[in-house]
Formats: structure tokens, C-alpha cells, sequence
């Protein structure tokens, strides 16, 4: 019996130890990487080739490639983009035009697609290389990588006011020159006045029957315009990816302030419409009271037409119904102007502008909903559909319209100073601090101050103790607000538990707007900083 | 009686055939939800209205008179370094910086979540743990043997022991200041906030104010209230602007209440206390009859085998006797043959001088 409990003894030491070696020797037993950390490099000229994902499932990895490191040295050797893209002449434009893919036109087969770029690829690196100079990879693991070593900075952009403003005066206004539409019947592309849009009305995010991708479509127009002007010296835009796709190049781009309208007949001042099959359907006099709407305005107000216009460049009414139908989406006319979140309508436009720094101290405690009731319908529904009813011509329409809006007088306004108390003496916390002097006349005379310049503001705070409602909310405007001790019990009451108590309702009617306008001082933490010690 | 191996292995299978039994018959039986007491209380944090002022330490500490820290509460230095509860502070706020989506930092304060089935409780084998039908959980100091198994179970890492305590060290944590509550008053965090971050109430009413607060803010708040169905649920519910394992909140806890998860294993402990003597006495006086017959059977085997033999000895005996019997007959009667033969030669001699004589007298003799 000493004799085998000896032996067990022996037997479990020994494998004590060799568990704790590898315990420590193997560190993945931890999830420890023991890998050093590669902080991958950012470029915005990443192409990943997945080229053979057309043909079915990738059996390597996709391949980073970085467009603009082999152009730069193409450059060096002067040589341009067709050592890598072919040229065809374009059916439509008669003219050549580069193909975006790699040594081809089209995607024929898998094995001639895959031998294209294997070829061409590994055969240049390897000449590269040959000729002592710094080269490409050549086996099969360095292109088709499992992880990435570069990350993408890609950022989108667009055509806004000021870029399109500046092309169109280097194109001498000659809009034919981007601008096409397509003929169905004679398959060609032509150009139809007054019918330009934006490329990404017909251009999707995927090549489709008859049209190529948007992003086909920008490389092709936008790098082969470039590229011609600046070969012929002319002030041209950039043709590499950063010039167009990185953030602080992006920055870099000329911005016209002032840009003259747009022309394409689009009206000034407006009524909001519907439809004339929907005028067909239903009684005029059981619509809304009509908007007039400031088109022209509109257009300053923002940086591009498909901010609205996001399909066409056509009224709303024309896709969205009363109703609602397939052309738009099922969503109804009443939607398309009233639905929160979205850019495109007209509620949840103005709501994103309540984030502007002047608007948001007071905006962030209210919940952003449709507001209910009449008087709020009316801000807008201003015309009575009966005032029309008589109304023939379009340009009568117009007139009334304006009319309308010019019998607005959006200006900002608050009481009068006499009327607003220079301070307010809060006594709440006298049992453990002085009292605290809140600046109140300063508040409301800075708040007015900073929305004066903003029209939309200007609007919808229409009655003196419109902007007094921020912080004497859940009632009706007036000269003489309740106060906050009214509503908010002291302490707070259990039994009121959506009500804050009067102490918690104080500190978050500062803290809050304090915090969302970005006011850094006084921190909500210093006591000190609003309420004096008790001397 | 000794164990053989074969007797062991048995005693093993009925065991885990009554172990398994016994188990579905448990789950069976727990298989319904406590909601926590009807009109019970809570408390609601909401971590968009935290502003990090650490006036619900202060306030806890001074109403559980617990021990001065030894930074003032006013020191905010103190929330760089993440905290948990221990046995001088019941609660503790930490900051979570990088959360705000670049408007500051979020803070989360932490105490006892007053689960509505308290793993604390359902593991404390003195039931020093109770979930009173205010909604807290409390101690009670009296009966605590200090085995800290309620440490161990809360899944919230909150009970802490008064390791300094050498003499009645107690295990402390949040009580929801039972007291104050039972009084009407408010928890002692809950009265310090100034900004309403804390809010008590029925935990019926506190869940409808945080559903109230996401429906009117959605872009504000992660669209649940945590709590509302961890372990089976709290009474300390938690509404946040960014994800709760971000500012540090367990989001793997799942929904069960604590205690379900043991009360499967847990529920044959009465039934070994209870079934597992009379199965092993019943294995064992099943054995214990098993030999007793094979006894008796061995004792009359051996009684009727020493019958027979005894029986067999006997025969032989007789058989013995008489043939010795036969025997000694025989040669009796050899013997007297003999006699009579060598008795008629003598007197043959002697008819052969006396022939007639003898002759005569020898069948006289034989007559005779």
C-alpha cells in the first residue's frame, strides 16, 4: 500500500509539472495573440478585385489592389492607363472610350478572365523585378491575402451646387457635354434640353440593361474628362482616387458661395399640389388648406436638388398620391411631406435643422412628433382651397401663392424687456447654498438672438411667448408663464412618477440645454458654480 | 456484510435512475415565473440623465452611516479608476469614457439589482437573505454563518465581507434602505440625485415610464430596459443611451431567474434525504433476504446430505453386520459339519473294529 500511493504521488507531480509547462509555454491556451499589432495602413484608392465572382464562388480571397501605387509608378515610367485598360469605340458617343476593367472589355470565360490577370500581373512584377526595381508580389498568397493589411478611407462624393456651378462655366454651359438621356428605340444616348437630372437617376449602384453603374458611369465621364484636359493643359479636376475620394482632399475643392440658380423652369413660390388623376378622384374642397412653398429659397437653403428630388426632377405629386401607389413607393402624398427621420420631407427636414447648436438646448427635451391640432396645421395649410377654386391660369396660382407667403412676417420676437424678468431668484436649496440668481432676461435675449438670422425659426416660433415655451413647456404661451414650482412637486412625489420633482426638474432644465448647446462652463458637477456657499 | 463490486455498481445504477426521475419530476414542478411581488418597489437609473456628481454615494453613505471614505465624495478624481461595491460603500458610480458618441462620458451606478428570485437568497442555507415584499432584498446579520456563498452566487459580483472584522464580520451590500422605505421615505441615493437620474417607484410604474421615455425619445435611448428580464429580473432597472455591455452591464446574464437554474439539481436534495434510504435500505434488506434464504437452503442441503449419508452408513452398517452375521453362521456351521464329519472318520475307525457298532451308533446320532 506505501508502495502505490508513493507511486501515484510521483505520477501526479509529474503531470502538475507538465501542465503548468504548457500552460505557460502556450500562451493560445489564454486567447493570447501573441501577434505583434500591425496598424494597417489607410488609403482611399483600394480596389478589391473580385472580378471572378461573376463566374461563381471565389476559391482565393479577394485581391487589395492599390490603384493609385501602380499608377504613380507608371507615371514615373511615363506611361499611361492603357498598359492595364483597353479602348473601344463607344456605339453611342462615337467616341474611344478606356474601359474600367483590367486588359479586357468584357468578362468572356473564367479561365480567360483568371489568365488575364494572372499574366499580365505576375509578368509585369516579374519584368519589374528583373529590371532591379521595386516590384509587385508574384506568388499566389501575397495578392490573394486572408487579412487585410490596408483600410479603406473611401469617401463618397457628389456633384453639389458649387462643383456643378464651376463645371458648367468650364464647359461654357454647354450642359451636352455630361448630360444624355437615352433613346429606347434608337438605343443611343442624345441630349434633351431641359430634361438634365442627376447621373444617379438613371445611373444605380449596380450596372443594370442599357445603363451602367454610377460608379461606372462617374469613372468613365468625370477620370477620362479629367484626364484629356489636364493632357491638353487645361485646368482640369483630379484623375487619381485620392483627388476625388479622400477627406482632406475633399476639403480642398473651391467652393462658390454665391451660386446662381440652376435654370430649368422650376417655379419661385408654389402651392403644394396633388396630382391631376387625384384631382379626378376626389372633391378639391375635401383637401387640405393649400402650402404655399417657397421653391426658390428651398434651393438656397440646400446643396443639391435631389435633397428632394431624390428620384426626379419632377413635382412630388407626380409619384406620390393621395393614396400612395407603386410609383412611389406606396408612400402617400401626406407622408411624403410629414414623415419624421427622412430628408426628403418637409417635417423631417425642418426637424434635423433642430440640431443646429442654437436650436437643440430647447429641442432636445421635446419629443419629435407630428404636433397635433389645428393651429399647428394652419402654419402651413395657410390657403383655403376655396380662395382658389375660381383660379385658372398657373401664373394666377403662382401669384396667389406669393402673395400668401408675403403676408408672413417671420421675424424672431420675445416680449419686451420690461416685460421679461432681468433675474430670477431661486431659493430651492436655501437650507445648504445661497440662493441662485438665474440670469433670465440674458437667457431668453441671448436665445432670440441666436435663431434672428434663421427664417425657419423665425416661422414657427410665431407669438411672442413662443420661444418662453423651451422652459415653460406643457403650457400655453404667455406673458406670464406658470413657474416651475407650479407642476413640480417638492420633493419628488412617488405618486407622480413622470413628473419630475422640483429639484430634479431645475438641474435638468439647465444641465440639459447647457449640455446640448455645448456651453462648457459651469460644469454640471461644480454646486459651487451656480449656487453660492452658505456663508 | 462486506461490498462486492457487482453490489456497488447497482446500488450506483438505481441511484442514477432515481436521480433522473426525481429531476424531471422537479423541473416539471418549477416550471412557472415569479413576477416579483405584486406592488412591489424599484428603482430606475437612466444613464443619459447621470451627470457623474457621485451625490448618491454621499447620500447612501450617510444614510446606512456606513464609514467615511477616504477620499471625500466630492473628490471626482476617484471615478478614473472602475469600482465595484465593497464592504464600506454600497454603491458605486463609475465612468465609461468614449460611450457618449462624443458628448462626454456615461456613468453607471451600481448596487444591489434586487433580483425579483435572488441567486444571494437561494443559495444562503439560513436564509439570512430575504426578498421582502417591498421589492428589497435584505440581510439579516443574526443568523449569518459567513460562508459567502452569496458572493459567490450573484451574478452582479455585488455582496462584499467585512474582512476587517475579525470578531462578527457580516457580508454588506444595498438594502434599498429597507428601512427608509418601509417608512415612506426615499432611498437615500434616490433623495441625493439631483437630476431625477434615480427614479423610484412601483416597478410596474417605473418599467411604463421607461417604455414612456424610448417611445418619445428613440434616437436617445437603446430600446430596452435592462432588467426588466435579467435573471429573471430586477428591481433596479437601467435605461441607456449606448448598449449595457458598454457601460459595463452583464448582457450574457440571460432570463432565467437564478435560483431556476439550480432548482433542478437542487430539488433532489430532498429526495436523496428522503427516497435514498428506503431505495438503499430496500437494496440492502432485498441482499440481506437473498442471503438468509441462501442460508437456510445451504443448512437443509447439508442436513438432508448428512441424512443420506447417515442413511448410506446405516445401510452398509446392516449390510455388514449381516454378512459378518452370515459369516460367523457359516462358519458355525462349517465348523460343525467338520465336526460331525471328523466325528463320523473316528467313528467309521472304530466300526471298522467295530463296524456295526459304530456304524449304528453314528446313525443313532443323526437320527438323533
Amino acid at each position: 500500500m506505501p508502495k502505490g500511493s508513493a507511486l501515484l504521488r510521483g505520477i501526479s507531480i509529474i503531470v502538475a509539472v507538465t501542465v503548468a509547462s504548457f500552460l505557460v509555454s502556450s500562451t493560445a491556451v489564454f486567447g493570447i495573440n501573441e501577434q505583434p499589432k500591425v496598424t494597417p495602413e489607410v488609403r482611399a484608392d483600394i480596389i478589391d478585385i473580385d472580378s471572378m465572382k461573376v463566374f461563381g464562388k471565389l476559391e482565393r480571397p479577394s485581391v487589395s489592389y492599390l490603384h493609385q501605387r501602380h499608377t504613380e509608378a507608371l507615371e514615373k515610367k511615363n506611361k499611361d492607363c492603357s498598359v492595364c485598360h483597353l479602348s473601344e469605340k463607344d456605339p453611342q458617343s462615337e467616341k474611344e472610350r478606356m474601359s474600367t476593367r483590367f486588359m479586357r472589355l468584357k468578362d468572356t470565360t473564367r479561365q480567360e478572365v483568371m489568365d488575364i490577370y494572372h499574366n499580365n500581373c505576375i509578368a509585369c512584377h516579374n519584368d519589374t523585378k528583373a529590371a532591379k526595381e521595386k516590384s509587385g508580389p508574384v506568388e499566389c498568397g501575397e495578392c490573394h491575402q486572408q487579412q487585410a493589411t490596408v483600410v479603406s478611407s473611401w469617401q463618397p462624393i457628389g456633384m453639389d451646387k458649387s462643383l456643378h456651378y464651376r463645371h458648367s462655366k468650364a464647359m461654357d454651359k454647354k450642359c451636352e457635354k455630361c448630360h444624355h438621356v437615352y433613346n429606347e428605340k434608337t438605343k443611343k444616348l442624345y441630349y434633351a434640353k431641359d430634361q438634365e437630372g442627376t447621373c444617379r437617376y438613371c445611373h444605380r449602384s449596380k450596372t443594370e440593361e442599357n445603363r451602367i453603374s454610377l460608379r461606372q458611369a462617374a469613372h468613365g465621364a468625370c477620370v477620362e474628362c479629367h484626364r484629356e484636359r489636364t493632357a491638353k493643359n487645361e485646368t482640369a479636376g483630379p484623375f487619381n482616387c485620392e483627388g476625388c475620394h479622400e477627406a482632406s482632399q475633399q476639403k480642398l475643392i473651391e467652393i462658390v458661395k454665391d451660386v446662381p440658380r440652376m435654370q430649368l423652369n422650376q417655379p419661385d413660390i408654389i402651392f403644394v399640389k396633388t396630382s391631376a388623376a387625384d384631382k379626378e378622384k376626389i372633391n378639391p374642397l375635401a383637401l387640405m388648406n393649400l402650402v404655399p412653398f417657397n421653391h426658390k429659397a428651398h434651393e438656397q437653403y440646400n446643396d443639391s436638388c435631389r435633397v428632394c428630388h431624390h428620384a426626379n426632377l419632377t413635382g412630388c405629386e407626380q409619384c406620390h398620391s393621395i393614396q400612395g401607389n407603386e410609383d412611389g413607393g406606396g408612400v402617400t402624398l401626406e407622408q411624403a411631406m410629414h414623415r419624421p427621420n427622412i430628408d426628403q420631407s418637409c417635417i423631417g427636414c425642418h426637424e434635423s435643422q433642430q440640431a443646429q447648436p442654437a436650436c437643440v438646448g430647447c429641442h432636445i427635451s421635446f419629443e419629435k412628433k407630428q404636433p397635433e391640432g389645428t393651429a399647428s396645421c394652419a402654419n402651413c395649410h395657410a390657403v383655403p382651397k376655396s380662395e382658389i377654386i375660381g383660379v385658372v391660369g398657373k401664373d394666377d396660382e403662382k401669384m396667389m401663392a406669393a402673395r400668401a407667403l408675403g403676408q408672413r412676417d417671420a421675424v424672431a420676437r420675445t416680449y419686451s424687456d420690461a416685460d421679461l424678468p432681468e433675474t430670477v431668484v431661486i431659493k430651492a436649496l436655501s437650507n445648504k447654498y445661497e440662493p441662485v440668481k438665474l440670469p433670465h432676461r440674458k437667457i431668453v435675449t441671448t436665445m432670440v438672438d441666436k435663431i434672428k438670422s434663421n427664417q425657419l425659426a423665425n416661422f414657427f416660433h410665431p407669438e411672442n411667448g413662443t420661444v418662453c415655451q423651451g422652459c415653460h413647456h406643457n403650457s400655453p404661451a404667455s406673458k406670464t408663464p406658470p413657474k416651475c414650482i407650479s407642476c413640480h412637486s417638492k420633493p419628488f412625489n412617488a405618486k407622480d412618477p413622470f413628473k419630475p420633482g422640483l429639484i430634479a426638474a431645475y438641474h435638468r432644465q439647465c444641465m440639459e440645454c447647457h449640455k446640448a448647446m455645448g456651453i462648457a462652463k459651469p460644469v454640471a458637477t461644480d454646486c459651487t458654480a451656480c449656487h453660492q456657499k452658505k456663508s | 456484510m462486506s461490498i462486492s463490486r457487482r453490489k456497488f455498481l447497482g446500488w450506483l445504477g438505481a441511484a442514477g435512475l432515481g436521480a433522473t426521475v426525481g429531476q424531471k419530476a422537479a423541473r416539471a414542478a418549477s416550471n412557472k415565473h415569479f413576477d416579483g411581488y405584486p406592488e412591489s418597489n424599484g428603482v430606475l437609473f437612466d444613464n443619459t440623465r447621470c451627470i457623474g456628481c457621485r451625490k448618491c454615494e454621499e447620500g447612501c453613505n450617510k444614510v446606512n452611516e456606513l464609514p467615511e471614505p477616504d477620499r471625500p465624495f466630492s473628490d471626482l478624481s476617484q471615478l478614473d479608476t472602475k469600482r465595484r461595491t465593497t464592504a464600506k460603500a454600497y454603491t458605486v458610480v463609475n465612468r465609461y469614457d468614449d460611450t457618449g458618441g462624443g458628448k462626454g462620458p456615461l456613468y453607471l451606478k451600481i448596487q444591489c439589482n434586487h433580483c425579483l428570485e435572488p441567486a444571494c437568497a437561494s443559495v444562503c442555507f439560513v436564509s439570512a437573505f430575504k426578498k421582502t415584499a417591498t421589492g428589497a432584498v435584505t440581510y439579516d446579520a443574526s443568523v449569518c454563518v459567513g460562508c459567502r456563498y452569496c458572493m459567490i452566487a450573484c451574478p452582479f459580483e455585488i455582496p462584499a465581507y467585512q474582512y476587517d472584522n475579525a470578531f462578527s464580520p457580516k457580508v454588506m451590500k444595498c438594502t434599498m434602505c429597507f428601512p427608509r422605505i418601509s417608512k415612506g421615505l426615499l432611498p437615500g441615493c434616490v433623495e441625493a440625485c439631483p437630476t431625477e437620474a434615480l427614479t423610484y417607484g412601483k416597478r410596474g410604474d417605473l418599467l411604463r415610464i421607461g417604455r414612456e421615455r424610448i417611445r418619445k425619445f428613440p434616437d436617445r435611448y437603446v430600446d430596452h430596459i435592462y432588467g426588466e428580464n435579467e435573471m429573471g429580473g430586477t428591481s433596479w432597472l437601467y435605461l441607456s443611451q449606448v448598449p449595457f455591455k458598454e457601460v459595463g452591464l452583464r448582457e450574457d446574464l440571460g432570463v432565467t431567474p437564478a435560483p431556476a437554474l439550480t432548482s433542478g439539481a437542487l430539488s433532489v436534495v430532498p429526495m436523496v434525504v428522503g427516497l435514498w434510504p428506503v431505495l438503499l435500505g430496500g437494496v440492502y434488506a432485498i441482499n440481506k433476504r437473498k442471503e438468509k434464504i441462501e442460508q437456510q437452503e445451504k443448512a437443509q442441503a447439508v442436513a438432508a446430505a448428512v441424512e443420506a449419508t447417515e442413511a448410506e452408513a446405516k445401510a452398509k452398517m446392516k449390510e455388514a453386520l449381516e454378512f459378518q452375521e452370515k459369516q460367523k453362521e457359516k462358519a458355525i456351521a462349517k465348523a460343525v459339519s467338520q465336526a460331525l464329519e471328523e466325528a463320523a472318520k473316528a467313528a467309521e475307525e472304530k466300526v471298522s473294529e467295530t463296524p456295526a457298532e459304530d456304524a449304528d451308533k453314528k446313525s443313532s446320532k443323526e437320527d438323533s
